[in-house]
């Protein structure tokens, strides 16, 4: 609804916007090293927004190098297998809308605490009672994602954690080997024999 | 004062039953909901003229699950995460333990239902709506990276750290600010000698079958602390590792990680057997000795026995240890 006339409204400033763009945009799309926010300003997107018809004001693009994760691995644990199997739909269907591989969806053996309690307040020796507690698990691993996708992703898997679900994250990202250890720095300037400790 | 009442009602219930005419009087006791408590509550408001004049309590009328259309947008219904509530969702759910012979108790007044979380209000529909408006805060991953092997030769630095989220008194983990820094030690830049020292200084954090190195650090309260600390201790290893000592030239046999088999005592003993066989045949000297190092059974001998040495006993370096013995010794 409000899509068509922010198109409208915006179109006589779309040229020009590209046009300033330009220079940005290859450059940032194509280079895999300089990985950086490939993100063009872009208030002049129409942007769907469900309840309220407010439009998003430009997106920031930082010039930092965008980081990457080989690997993403969330370990959901909770004490109902049906709220886990919901909640498995939910991150996965998320994951396939924001385009984000998923490497495997399995659900780990549960976990059973049992404690054995005695049931009166004073002696009764022979009389107790038991208690169990079932921890279930869910594990879904996705790969190659970057450090925006990642945030937006994680942010809203975690706001939308039912009650009494836990959550464990890990990341695996990935990085270049710095530039100082490259070369020993002993190379150029032999060091002279020191007494060492 | 309620349970009277509602011990009225029930009573009510089975004289209607046994007034239709059925055959056994069935007692269907029902779970104690919200709905069975009676209007009127307390004497002091019943004769509508005391001081404390309540309003008539209004009639519930329909519930909205009627006037729902069946095209209607559910997302608008349930934007965020709410309990369950019977009226506003169309849907004939169950939930609970049977009565005897009965079914679980319908929605109207059901805990059971608000007390699960549910997911309404991240039906397929909606998820879709939320992901379309976070799309544009993504960034594509960069496509000449597709395989793990391309992935690990331009960046060959690992970092794992973990965050974890829960319910509890307090949002933060001190588990989180644990860094795993791992690196293969083939894609730095080492000498053989380095190598050799950057493993004696590493010790145990290295894995022979990965070649990887992993550095562990939890000593520091911040997750970027730490990875500034593990950043600092790899630079360390192998700037020290390039250094070489002046008591380094006194390594010893001991010391030494692999077996080399020239100047060990297999070699000598090895020698010296073949030549007081051969005594008789040639006279002694140095050149008998390399003559015999060059001879190709000597050579599978040392290749044996180098290889039981590093890498361990088992089926096929003694296979390969007699046969080459067999050969020497012509057994």
């Amino acid at each position: 609804m409000a899509a068509p006339m922010a198109l409208r409204r915006d179109l006589c400033s779309l040229a020009r916007i590209l046009s300033g763009i330009s220079h940005l945009g290859p450059r940032a799309l194509g280079a895999c090293s300089a990985h950086r926010t490939c993100n063009p300003i872009r208030s002049h997107v129409p942007v769907t927004s469900f309840h309220t018809a407010t439009v998003f004001s430009s997106i920031a693009v930082s010039e930092e190098p965008d980081s990457l994760f080989q690997k993403v691995s969330l370990l959901v644990k909770g004490h109902d297998r049906a709220v886990l199997d919901s909640y498995e739909f939910f991150a996965t269907t998320a994951a396939k809308e924001l385009g984000v591989t998923i490497n495997k969806v399995y659900e780990p053996s549960k976990d059973t605490e049992r404690l054995t309690l005695l049931k009166s307040v004073h002696i009764f020796k022979k009389h107790r009672v038991q208690y169990e507690m079932r921890t279930h698990y869910r594990c879904i691993e996705l790969s190659h994602l970057t450090g925006c996708t990642a945030q937006v992703y994680l942010e809203y898997v975690q706001r939308n954690l039912p009650e009494g679900v836990a959550m464990e994250v890990t990341k695996t990202a990935m990085e270049k080997v710095p530039d100082h250890i490259h070369e020993p720095m002993w190379k150029d300037h032999p060091v002279d024999d020191k007494p060492s400790q | 004062m309620a349970s009277h009442t509602s011990k009225a009602f029930l009573s009510l219930g089975r004289i209607n039953v046994s007034a239709l005419g059925l055959q056994k009087p069935v007692s269907r006791v029902a779970y104690a909901t919200a709905l069975t408590t009676t209007e009127n509550k307390g004497l002091p408001d019943r004769t509508g003229r005391g001081p404390f004049v309540r309003k008539p309590r209004r009639d519930p009328g329909k519930p909205r699950t009627e006037k729902m259309a069946v095209d209607q947008d559910w997302t608008a219904v349930y934007p965020a995460a709410t309990p369950f509530r019977p009226g506003s969702v169309p849907l004939p759910v169950r939930m609970g333990y049977p009565v005897k012979g009965g079914v679980p108790p319908e929605k109207k007044g059901n805990l059971e239902l608000i007390k699960i979380p549910n997911f309404l209000h991240l039906t397929p529909a909606a998820i879709k709506k939320h992901c379309e408006a976070m799309k544009p805060f993504c960034t594509e991953w960069p496509a000449a990276l597709d395989t793990d092997a391309k992935c690990d030769k331009h960046f060959p630095i690992k970092i794992e750290s973990s965050d974890y989220v829960s319910a509890g008194p307090s949002v933060r983990n001190p588990s989180a600010r644990i860094v795993d820094l791992k690196v293969k030690l083939s894609s730095l830049n080492l000498s053989e000698p380095a190598r050799k020292k950057m493993l004696k200084l590493v010790g145990e954090r290295y894995c022979k079958n990965t070649d990887v190195l992993t550095i562990k650090t939890d000593s520091c309260p911040l997750r970027q602390q730490n990875h500034d600390y593990a950043m600092y201790l790899l630079t360390v290893l192998y700037h020290e590792s390039w250094k070489t000592e002046a008591w380094e030239a006194e390594k010893t046999v001991a010391d030494m990680e692999e077996y080399s088999w020239e100047d060990s005592p297999s070699q000598r003993n090895i020698l010296d057997m073949l030549t007081r066989m051969r005594v008789a045949v040639e006279g002694e000297g140095e050149e008998v000795r390399e003559q015999m190092l060059g001879r190709t059974e000597v050579q599978e001998y040392k290749d044996s026995v180098t290889r039981l040495k590093n890498e361990g006993e088992s089926e096929s370096t003694m296979l390969q240890y007699k046969e080459a013995v067999k050969k020497v010794l012509n057994l």
